[in-house]
């Protein structure tokens, strides 16, 4: 016996020209709000590992450090400002705080570098705290430095390809013609320890003449009251407080709003498509009148006339849904390399995250939706009189 | 005067180029000229233009012709040199006429890496020497013109009868004097990436342009 699928299908198939443009509605609806759901996930995710990679969520540092070291990292300006080690004492004494980690950020003018010369960065960090604090980075060769006060480097692997070094070669911190032996190259992290030189903290300083620093990184215990410690933190003298959820809460503030956005355009997509199967469906319906009538003088009930044309949308919708699903799976990195180019700023990693569970979460939605906006068709054909439509027929 | 904690700043986010982003570097390090509309005049002084093309390994034969020129580099495989490292040459023109090529190679050296170019002609002979980084107190003896001028005229043949390892050999090459004797990691690296440089060529260039009819 011939099922309501079958006979819904072949109802669909009549008028293939017409199923074909709705259900390509459909598809492109679903694209758009799959990836857009995935982007939505995808972001938050890579912005948090990236933020999570820094090791530590908070950093004190001198006031108008932060801005110089963007510049100093940018475009090779010079005059930091530097904090006094005993700082780093007093903050870790506080109970929200975890751990801490010193760092001093020193450039170094290399004349044989780029065009006219270019900033060689090194980032002086303390064997004791600093690999703890970032216990997820991992060696390509080698380790960490033999000791707190060793002639020693270990580079990201950017800063090891960019140089061609190898574990156990030499590099020399330009201006001061310092030997540093390699010990060790960091796996690609995708972050900005790529392109770092890490040398021991006392080194550093011993190269620069200073016994100062530049930054503190700082760790909160779990439990902690961040927005208490920020609170806390900003009442040092003459210390700029830069808190990673700060900055995460911009970011994602900014994100929103471009995500409102396409949002809306994605709910006006799945909108006009859906209005494509409302027309598609009763378009159906008014042209099968007869059909429909003969069907209710054979003893089909309205119930049954209501279920036969909904499960044409159903089918409609359910096939869009998965080829558009299936579309943005097979694109994700298209869209995440169009989504990258277009932004601002794009965290490492994937950001359009399409799972099976936000794949079946938008079937279902495309489907319900769908459902919902089949019910007018098909309560009309289940309202058609059998004896009315096939008058009107002769 | 302090800034109310627990509301973010948009100053911060020009903490982003420090704190995260770190621009993401290319996969691979290609070696170009940082100013080429002014070292390609400087190298090729008779040139009017020059047009900038890229290969790699993998767009030109990939795996089997990476292992003839690691063959033909003595058996020692690059340092971070996958088939997908971009190669970049510089084709120079004299009007319409093509009258030569710029091509340059990264090199291991003592302090750091080495980027070496050369002109050379459409024979592949050598017109011009620029060592565009090298580190170290020594680096201007380097890149002294009285050094680069002693490889003006050779040819991929010159390298032949030399060894890269001893820094022994033959003929021209074995003539080239180390101008600060300490650097000899960088000596035997300047010679090696020139070797290189003129295998490359010859193989992606010279080879294909002899086999045209």
């Amino acid at each position: 016996m011939i099922s309501k699928f079958q006979i819904a299908s072949k109802n669909l198939l009549r008028k293939k020209t017409r199923t074909g443009l709705t259900l390509v509605g459909i598809i492109l609806s679903s694209w758009v709000l799959v990836s857009l759901l995935g982007f939505n996930r995808g972001y938050e995710k890579a912005l948090n590992r990236d933020i999570d990679n820094m090791g530590y969520q908070i950093m004190v540092m001198a006031k108008g450090c932060p801005y110089e070291a963007a510049t100093m990292m940018l475009q090779g300006g010079a005059g930091l400002r530097y904090i006094e080690e005993s700082v780093v004492k007093s903050i870790e004494s506080r109970p929200e705080v975890d751990k801490v980690t010193p760092i001093l950020m020193q450039a170094f003018f290399d004349p044989n570098k780029g065009d006219g010369g270019g900033i060689a960065g090194y980032f002086g960090v303390d064997l004791a705290t600093f690999p703890a604090m970032k216990p997820f980075l991992r060696f390509h060769k080698g380790g960490w430095f033999a000791d707190a006060n060793a002639a020693e480097a270990v580079m990201g692997y950017e800063a090891a390809e960019l140089e061609q070094r190898e574990v156990g070669d030499l590099i020399l911190v330009p201006q001061k013609n310092v030997q540093l032996k390699v010990v060790g190259i960091l796996q690609r992290t995708g972050t900005q320890d790529d392109g770092t030189i890490f040398v021991p903290l006392r080194t550093l300083q011993k190269i620069s003449g200073l016994d100062k620093i530049t930054t503190i990184g700082i760790k909160a215990r779990k439990d902690a009251d961040l927005t208490g410690l920020e609170a806390s933190l900003y009442q040092l003298p003459d210390m700029q407080v830069v808190s990673f959820s700060q900055v995460k809460q911009t970011i994602m503030k900014l994100i929103a709003t471009a995500r409102v956005m396409v949002l809306s355009i994605a709910v006006i997509a799945l909108l006009i498509a859906m209005v494509g199967v409302v027309n598609t469906v009763l378009m159906s319906v008014l042209e099968r009148k007869h059909e429909i009538g003969i069907l209710k003088t054979m003893g089909a009930m309205p119930g049954d006339i209501f279920r036969l044309v909904w499960t044409e949308t159903l089918i409609l919708c359910a096939c869009g849904g998965v080829l558009g699903i299936g579309l943005a799976l097979a694109f994700a990195r298209l869209s995440d390399l169009l989504v990258r180019r277009a932004l601002p700023y794009a965290p490492g990693g994937e950001l359009v995250a399409i799972d099976l569970r936000l794949s079946l979460l938008t079937l279902l939605t495309i489907v319900a939706v769908g459902l919902l906006s089949g019910m007018y068709p098909a309560w009309k054909a289940g309202r058609i009189r059998p004896l009315d439509s096939i008058r009107g027929e002769a | 005067m302090h800034r109310q904690p627990g509301l973010p700043s948009k100053r911060l986010l020009l903490l982003l180029p420090m704190a995260l982003v770190a621009a993401p570097l290319p996969a691979a390090v290609s070696c170009e000229l940082n100013n080429p509309a002014a070292d390609v005049p400087r190298l090729f002084p008779e040139s009017t233009s020059f047009k900038t093309i890229a290969f790699s390994f993998s767009s030109r034969g990939g795996e089997p012709v990476f292992k003839r020129v690691v063959g033909r580099l003595g058996g020692v495989p690059a340092l971070y040199a996958p088939l997908d490292v971009p190669y970049v040459l510089y084709e120079i023109y004299k009007g319409k006429e093509k009258i030569g090529y710029i091509h340059g190679v990264n090199q291991k050296g003592q302090f750091g890496v080495l980027e070496v170019f050369v002109s050379l002609d459409l024979e592949g002979r050598i017109k011009a020497f620029y060592l565009q980084r090298v580190a170290g107190s020594w680096a201007n003896k380097f890149t002294a013109r009285k050094f680069g001028t002693q490889f003006v005229g050779m040819t991929l043949k010159d390298f032949a009868a030399f060894d890269f390892i001893a820094g022994k050999g033959s003929g021209r090459l074995a003539a080239v004097v180390n101008p600060v004797p300490e650097a000899l990691t960088d000596f035997l690296g300047v010679l090696r990436a020139l070797n290189k440089n003129l295998i490359l060529m010859d193989e992606f260039f010279y080879a294909v342009e002899k086999q045209k009819p």
